[in-house]
Order: structure tokens, then sequence, then C-alpha cells
């Protein structure tokens, strides 16, 4: 496949995340705008660290759903913690189930946090993969 | 907020006694003179003798020539002009250079047609502490400004700022993310402070000479900054109140960054320090 290609697919598969509701177009660019050649992986760089910290908040936010009795305030503050990396890199659909998630932990709900925590696991699952697919499809493309 | 689509509807304004804080006016209306008496009446409402406070006068624009903006601001018309598409964080940048009060205006303020210093030289060489409890925002604003050419530190608490901020420090400003656990940025932010105005006091007693008997740094006052993703509710008098200087909206973009930066950093001459 000729780079031309390659850079197309790219561009196609950025613009699908975008379209799609999956990322940010604004924040995710401005992030872009950052990586120069003197930060060549900038974005792919930090699109890891938010992985790999999210996990462990994730984690812990089951954690608080599990004790008894559940800290609502504990929760909270993990959420804020998670919302504000996922808002860093721009992920939508993990913030609008963020979204979700709090609103239920402000009403101290525990079937509506249960249920709602799996969203966020979940729509966080789907974005590591589209990501992943498209950092490995930039990294073809040179 | 009140909308007019013509110039008559905003005289009544003044006849009523409606005195708006701010004007924002589209730049094509203005200049169209189609509705000729609007040019007139803008510049009645500002020099009417009857006007308690003058509103500030705001033009928005997709795109401006050198002309355009002379003719504004020649008018006595334009405080400020205000690029579209929107963007909320312009607008608040704006708006704080604007309704900065009791702010000092700095010397060679920014106007289109006047040459800017690039950013990456105003930041070049700047020591810059990066204040925010979530990881990824740390790397994010310090990727930032590492672009922009500073030289960036990173705390990941109030508390861990204010060790590294004990006077004397070598720090030419600070972002400081407002909501943190355990000590938030307006707190941290006022113990910043605290130490200064004490060590400011206590090197007037010693007629001039400091702690540790090196060349007199000129009042100790760091450029801090708050980061906020929150534009809203991150209120400016808050930001003020505890001592803040202005607020940048996470994450950075070029332009925010710049107005919030070129007010500290605009050819001032670096203060003689050990460090």
């Amino acid at each position: 496949m000729d780079r031309n290609h390659l850079l197309r697919q790219v561009a196609y598969m950025k613009n699908s995340l975008f379209d799609q509701g999956y990322l940010d177009r604004e924040q995710f660019t401005q992030l872009e705008e950052l990586q120069d050649d003197a930060n060549p992986n900038f974005v792919e760089e930090i699109v890891t660290l938010y992985y790999n910290d999210s996990a462990r908040l994730i984690q812990n936010m089951e954690q608080t759903l599990v004790n008894r009795p559940i800290d609502f305030v504990r929760l909270e503050e993990i959420l804020h913690q998670f919302k504000g990396s996922s808002s860093s890199i721009g992920a939508k659909k993990v913030n609008d189930a963020c979204t979700q998630l709090r609103e239920y932990c402000s009403a101290e709900n525990t079937e509506g946090c249960s249920r709602t925590l799996q969203l966020v696991k979940q729509e966080h699952a789907v974005l590591r993969t589209r990501l992943e697919t498209y950092f490995q499809m930039v990294r073809e493309a040179g | 907020m009140l909308e007019s689509a013509n110039g008559y509807y905003f005289n009544e304004y003044g006849r009523n006694n409606i005195q708006p804080d701010m004007i924002l006016v589209e730049k094509d209306y203005w200049i169209s003179g189609e509705d000729g008496s609007a040019k007139g009446q803008f510049l009645d409402l500002r020099q009417n003798g009857h006007v308690l406070k003058l509103p500030r006068l705001i033009l928005l624009a997709t795109n401006m020539s050198d002309d355009e903006f002379d003719k504004a601001k020649a008018a006595g018309f334009s405080d400020t002009v205000i690029m579209k598409p929107l963007r909320a964080s312009m607008i608040a940048a704006c708006l704080q250079q604007v309704l900065s009060v009791g702010m000092k205006k700095q010397a060679g303020k920014d106007a289109p047609n006047e040459p800017r210093v690039p950013i990456k030289s105003l930041l070049s060489g700047k020591k810059i502490l990066v204040v925010d409890d979530n990881m990824v925002n740390r790397r994010v604003a310090a990727g930032a400004l590492k672009k922009f050419g500073a030289n960036v530190e990173c705390a990941d608490s109030g508390g861990t700022a204010l060790k590294l901020l004990q006077i004397p420090h070598s720090f030419d400003a600070c972002f400081m993310d407002i909501q943190m656990p355990e000590m938030d940025g307006f707190e941290a932010t006022r113990r910043i402070r605290k130490m200064e105005s004490q060590v400011n006091e206590q090197q007037m007693v010693n007629g001039g000479s400091t702690i540790d008997g090196t060349a007199k740094k000129s009042e100790w006052h760091m450029p801090i900054l708050a980061m906020t993703a929150d534009v809203i509710h991150a209120t400016y008098e808050e930001c003020l109140k505890c001592g803040m200087d202005g607020y940048v909206s996470k994450p950075f973009e070029e332009e925010n960054l710049y107005q919030a930066v070129a007010k500290f950093f605009q050819s001032k001459p670096k203060p003689v320090s050990d460090s």
C-alpha cells in the first residue's frame, strides 16, 4: 500500500471517530497540535498514559460499589479524576457515560451506579480498541 | 443578555436607561453602514453624558483587514475583537482581558495590526510549575508549555507545590489546577501569597537585603494562573480574591495561553536573582 493511501486511511479513521461521537474533534485536534518533531508520538503517549491510569480508576470505582456501606463520596472523587482525564483526551462517549454515573452517585442510587459504571467500562473498552487500531495505522503510514 | 437585530431597538436601551455592561457587535453589520443610524448610536451611548458607566464594545468578525480594524479603532469603537467561530475559551480569554479590573494594562497591548511577540519566545527559558492532581492533565499541560519553549516542572498537589515554592525559588510562573483534593488551587494560592507578603515585609524591614544576603529580588509576586476545564463555574472573582492573576482553560490552546502569559512576560527584564 502506498503512503498516500495509508494517510487517507488514517484521516478516514479519525473522521469516523469524530463523526461517530467517540472523540471530541476540537479536544483531540488540540492534542495533535502539540505533536511535533521534538514530540513525534505525543498523542499516542498521552492516550497510553490515560489507559494505564484510567484502568486503575475503574477498578477503584468497582471496589467502592462492592464495599458496604457504599462510600458514594469516595466514588465521586474517583469519578472526578477519571472524568478529568477522559476530557483531556476528548473521550466523548466515555464522558457522557460518566455524567450519567455522576447523577446516580449524587442520588446514592446503587443499582443506577452499577449499571452506568458498566456502561463507562464498555465505552472505555470500545474506544481503546478503536484507538489501538488508529495508532497502528498511523505508525504504518509513517 | 439582550439581542438586537438593528439599531432601533438598541436606542430603546438608552431611553429606558438599561445600560449594558458589554456590547457585542457583528462586524459586517457595523461596517456596512446600511443602518447608518446605528453607528452614530453606538458612539452616542458611549459619549452620552448620562451614561454612568461605559459599556465595553467588542467586535465579532470572521475576518478583519488592517483597514477595517483601523476604522473601528478610529471610531473609538472597538475595545477588542473576537474572531468567529466563537470558541468558549477565546471568549473567556478576551473577556478577561477586557474586564481586567485593577490589572495593569501591559504596554504594547496586543492588537491585530501590531507585531506580536511570538509565544515561543515569550515562554522561552521560563521556568514554569504545573500543579494538577491528574496525571494525564499534567502531561498535557507540560507538553503544551514545553512546545512553547518553557522549562516545565510538575507537582501533583497543592502541598507539593508549596514545598517547591518556598522562597527563594526560581520559578517564573505557576499554572494551578483549581479542583484538587485536600488543598484546592484557591487555598494553595492564598498560602503562596501569604508567604510572599511575609518575605516582602521582611525585606523592607531589613532595608532591602534578602534572607541569604544575595542581591535583592524585587518584591516577590509570582504570576499564578488558574487552569480550569470548567470556565463557567470557575468564577473570575474567586480567582482574583485569592490572589490569582488570571486563568486559562484546559487543555491549552495557543491563543488562550498567549493572552494569559503576555501580561507577565512581555519585554520585562528578568529581575536579578541567584538562580
